[in-house]
């Protein structure tokens, strides 16, 4: 696999309309790598966030009985996209891809896509 | 309706925010001095290199080896090997990429894992003295150096976090016991886990290096069952019922004093201005 650090960057600049990325462990909140993001836009504490929303959305399965593993989760906002992936791989249990997308410019399912394959890239 | 008991107060200083000094006067000071070598302190060991953080060990944490072993990246030989191949050399990190034993990307991401989660054990509050020892780089080696800033903004981060899951740090170091199950309740698999490993002898330490899980996801899933009443810890006298036949006897836990002298406070003073020398 590609370093952290690549895969990021790789991710930032493949994906159209991509402004932030972030790996993240989900049982602490920490963010294990980002790149992008801004002075207006603190990737750490957005990953810190969105770990709750990863966390109530697996809880909320596990009342429904629902066996099905979570691929992603998307977030609209008016301006941006955020696109929330679980990282499957065997040694990845409790990380997941966060990425950030200017709605304007961004295709949403290209963008699964490509999110889907730096995911296998990874394969922690 | 489990009750909950709150142990007194203890006389450790409450750091919810970064000091103007840093967590640790001492280990701002060697940042900025950009100093080489081992930060010692009652909770494990900081080892810098250039004024940044290359790799923590504590005793609280299972090393970075156990999580590389528990996560299939590794076998045991595997790191064996590595040590004695590089260890001398003190770049056993570099040797297990360049031997194509594993990713780069996968040692740096189990690296930070363990470095993270050790130093929230290392930067904990301590009454003890830290002593540094220049020059001794660490035999892992270079993998992905952290500044010390980004460290301890972490370690306040994870202590927030805890204490906004369940207030009551009682869990974190004593044995621990299974209450009863709140009805109804479920649990998410990961604490399963951890619930599972539950005897009313292993601490959450103990659980963290059986599943080879770093020590401070441990403490989350402890505290969030704890929260949910599943679990408590267990009261510092002996159950009357016994150890479970051939379990080892457990050792029984320190009573923490009530402290009621009015001069504790100039102790807390003197104690940080010498730790600030």
């Amino acid at each position: 696999m590609a370093n952290t650090e690549t895969a990021l960057k790789e991710a930032l600049a493949s994906i159209e309309g991509a402004t932030g990325v972030a790996l993240v462990d989900y049982t602490s909140g920490m963010a294990l790598g980002t790149m992008g993001g801004s002075k207006s836009f603190d990737l750490t504490v957005a990953a810190a966030g969105n770990t709750d929303v990863v966390r109530s959305k697996l809880r909320t399965m596990e009342h429904l009985g629902l066996k099905g593993q979570i691929e992603d989760i998307l977030i609209t906002l008016s301006d941006q996209y955020h696109l929330i992936r679980l990282i499957s791989g065997r040694g990845g249990n409790g990380l997941f891809l966060y990425l950030v997308l200017d709605a304007k410019r961004a295709n949403l399912a290209m963008a699964r896509h490509q999110l889907k394959k730096i995911e296998e890239d990874l394969e922690v | 309706m489990t009750t909950v008991r709150m142990p007194p107060p203890l006389p450790t200083r409450l750091r919810t925010q970064i000091p103007s000094g840093g967590l640790s006067p001492m280990l701002s000071r060697l940042a900025a001095e950009r100093a080489t070598g081992v930060l010692m302190r009652e909770g494990g060991m900081l080892y810098l290199s250039d004024g940044q953080v290359m790799y923590a060990e504590s005793p609280a944490t299972p090393g970075l080896d156990v999580l590389l072993i528990a996560r299939g990246a590794l076998d045991e030989d595997g790191w064996r090997e590595a040590v004695a191949q590089a260890g001398a050399r003190r770049l056993v990190g570099r040797f297990l990429v360049d031997s194509g034993r594993i990713s780069q990307g996968a040692l740096e991401l189990c690296h930070l894992g363990a470095l993270y989660d050790a130093a929230y054990f290392v930067l904990g509050p301590s009454s003890a003295p830290a002593r540094f020892r220049y020059g001794e780089p660490h035999w892992l080696g270079p993998v992905r150096p952290v500044p010390v800033t980004a460290v301890e903004r972490e370690t306040v981060r994870r202590r927030e976090l805890l204490h906004g899951i369940w207030p009551d740090p009682a869990a974190d170091e004593a044995p621990l016991v299974r209450a009863d199950r709140p009805p109804g309740a479920t649990v998410a698999p990961r604490q399963e886990a951890v619930l599972a490993r539950i005897d009313g002898v292993s601490t959450a330490t103990d659980i963290s290096r059986v599943l080879g899980r770093p020590a401070f996801h441990t403490l989350v899933d402890v505290r969030r069952l704890a929260a949910a009443g599943f679990v408590t810890p267990r009261a510092a006298e002996p159950d009357p019922a016994g150890p479970a036949p051939g379990s080892p006897t457990p050792v029984p836990v320190e009573e923490f004093p009530l402290f009621t002298d009015p001069h504790i406070t100039l102790l807390k003073r003197l104690r940080d201005a010498l730790e600030a020398l």
